[in-house]
């Protein structure tokens, strides 16, 4: 048996204190193994980032603790991928430099890493504005490159806070499949939240669902279908089974 | 080859003229009411029978100011040094301090509010004080600029570096980098566009100050001939030493404008398109 790649032990976050005092999360435990891909699928404000940021280390818990690759996390993560809920682009650097400030930050050669920044750049078909600012993207187009500023340090695990949430339907669908084939390919973990029902059953291992705040992880589904999940598996009647069963939860808790 | 140099002058040598055109064409209205302003002016003094010794007109105050233009011209020259020296001075002071009590807990909480309330202090009341303890010469003159230049670019430079947004901040942090690679790569070009809000604020008093300090006290200077010539009944003189003293502001505005285009370039682009 492998060590898991994240443990999540009894973790809750209250922000503030005394009558200011806003339970946010938990507790709840969840243990991903390594490899897994994973989506945390829950009404606003349950907490979904909450968690996010505390695996990541950039949050602390209140109680209860989060282990991540056998080590109890006490201080960032500098190992990880993580994807904000707001974008980190910084709008002195092109989409090129804003992917290469996460190398240049990281104190790595930049020149290593070239071909990766290419390879990611027009994986999400932003060749053409590959040195254009992020004032000149429309929002999705500055998710996807944030999106490339995550990966390019090619980490194995991965947190991500809705990253496809300003996208359109279709360039949805489209970095949906990219995320898929680079999962199947390189098979990091991954954290992914949505709002999407859908979108977490095509890409998950596991969907877990949580509760309207303070979010509690309510239901794990293991979600059983081949892979690769393309437009056919998303029609099969297992796959609106799975769509109805975590519709059903959430009509059970009034947000739906 | 100089066939090609020459076509590609001429185009050149036409965008630069249709530039011009089409600047003129955007500020057509502004010019117009810059030109009936003055022209108002001119025939006002005639309508309402001003006497030349209380309101002069524009074109008296060029003929009589160009009669004095030496004097003028240094003396804009003694401003315009006591200004720079003062304004330069406050913002080699003010952006590390204000970058210190940004970074510190300890400034934060001693000298920021100490700050603060001098910011409700008239810096100019200073100004006899420092005149009477330094003497009529250079370095009260640039005392006074100093203080009243020093204190909006330290308080934009607190807030810019202690307003970096918190998913960058946690960006950071999650790239593990070091303070300094943090500080030149993010924080510093991320505080520079609040910076120039400061930079900018203070170009607009250095000239303020400078002149004040010589009402008070000197024996040259833009201030004091405005005084000078005033107590002398020439306001003709007193509107050419304003109009230099105008341009002598703007100079500096517009030097510093151009500095921030330079430096920011993003910033300046991002603006024009929201
Ligand atoms: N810094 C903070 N101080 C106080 N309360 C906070 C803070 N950050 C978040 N909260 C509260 O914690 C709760 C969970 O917030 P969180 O951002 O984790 O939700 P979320 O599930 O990511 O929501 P969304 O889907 O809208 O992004 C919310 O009720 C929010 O009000
Ligand atoms: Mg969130």
């Amino acid at each position: 048996m492998t060590a898991a790649a994240i443990d999540i032990r009894s973790a809750t976050k209250t922000y503030a204190s005394g009558t200011e005092a806003v339970h946010a999360f938990g507790p709840s435990s969840l243990t991903i193994a390594p490899g897994e891909f994973i989506s945390l699928l829950g009404p606003s404000g349950c907490g979904k980032s909450t968690l996010m940021l505390m695996i990541a280390g950039l949050l602390d818990c209140t109680s209860g603790e989060i282990e991540l690759g056998g080590h109890v996390v006490k201080e960032p993560q500098t190992s990880i991928g993580i994807m904000f809920q707001d974008n980190t682009l910084v709008p002195w650097r092109t989409v090129r430099g804003n992917i290469e400030l996460q190398i240049e930050l990281r104190g790595l050669p930049s020149a290593d890493y070239r071909a990766t920044v290419d390879r990611l750049i027009s994986t999400v078909k932003l060749d053409d504005f590959a040195d254009r600012y992020p004032y000149e993207l429309s929002g999705g187009m500055q998710q996807r490159a944030a999106f490339c500023q995550t990966l390019v340090h090619r980490p194995d695990v991965l947190l991500l806070d809705e990253p496809l949430g300003k996208l359109d339907a279709m360039t949805r669908e489209s970095i949906r499949r990219d995320l898929q084939s680079l999962w199947l390919e390189d098979r990091p973990t991954v954290v992914f939240v949505t709002h999407s029902i859908e979108e977490a059953i095509q890409l998950s291992t596991r969907v877990c669902v949580i509760s309207p705040r303070p979010g509690r992880i309510e239901k794990v589904i293991d979600i059983d279908l081949p892979w690769p999940r393309d437009l056919a598996a998303k029609r099969s009647e297992k796959f609106s089974a799975y769509a109805a069963e975590i519709e059903e939860i959430f009509h059970g808790y009034g947000v739906l | 080859m100089a066939m090609a140099s020459s076509e590609k002058a001429a185009p050149a040598g036409a965008s630069w003229l249709s530039a011009v055109l089409r600047a003129l064409g955007r500020s057509w209205a502004f010019i117009l009411f810059f030109v009936g302003f003055f022209l108002f002016w001119e025939y006002a003094i005639d309508i309402f029978s001003i006497p030349a010794y209380i309101l002069p007109r524009p074109s008296e105050i060029v003929t009589r100011g160009w009669a004095d233009i030496d004097r003028l011209l240094y003396y804009t020259y003694v401003t315009a040094v006591e200004s720079l020296l003062g304004y330069l001075v406050a913002i080699a002071i003010a952006v590390p301090l204000g970058l210190a009590i940004a970074f510190s807990s300890f400034l934060r909480r001693t000298i920021y509010p100490f700050f603060v309330s001098l910011e409700m202090t008239p810096k100019i009341a200073f100004a006899p004080l420092f005149i009477s303890w330094l003497g009529f010469g250079l370095l009260p003159k640039v005392i006074i600029v100093f203080l009243v230049c020093f204190f909006p670019v330290v308080l934009n430079a607190i807030l810019a570096f202690g307003s970096l947004n918190e998913e960058l901040t946690r960006f950071i942090r999650a790239t593990g980098a070091s303070p300094w690679r943090a500080f030149f790569k993010v924080r510093l070009p991320a505080a520079l566009p609040q910076c120039f809000v400061g930079f900018k604020y203070a170009a607009i008093n250095a000239t303020v100050g400078a002149t004040i300090a010589e009402f008070i006290g000197s024996d040259q200077g833009l201030g004091f001939y405005i005084q000078i010539v005033t107590g002398n009944m020439r306001p003709d003189l007193a509107f050419a030493g304003i109009f230099l003293l105008t341009l002598l502001g703007l100079a500096l505005f517009g030097a510093v404008t151009l500095v921030e285009r330079w430096v920011i370039p993003w910033h300046i682009s991002q603006r024009r398109t929201h």
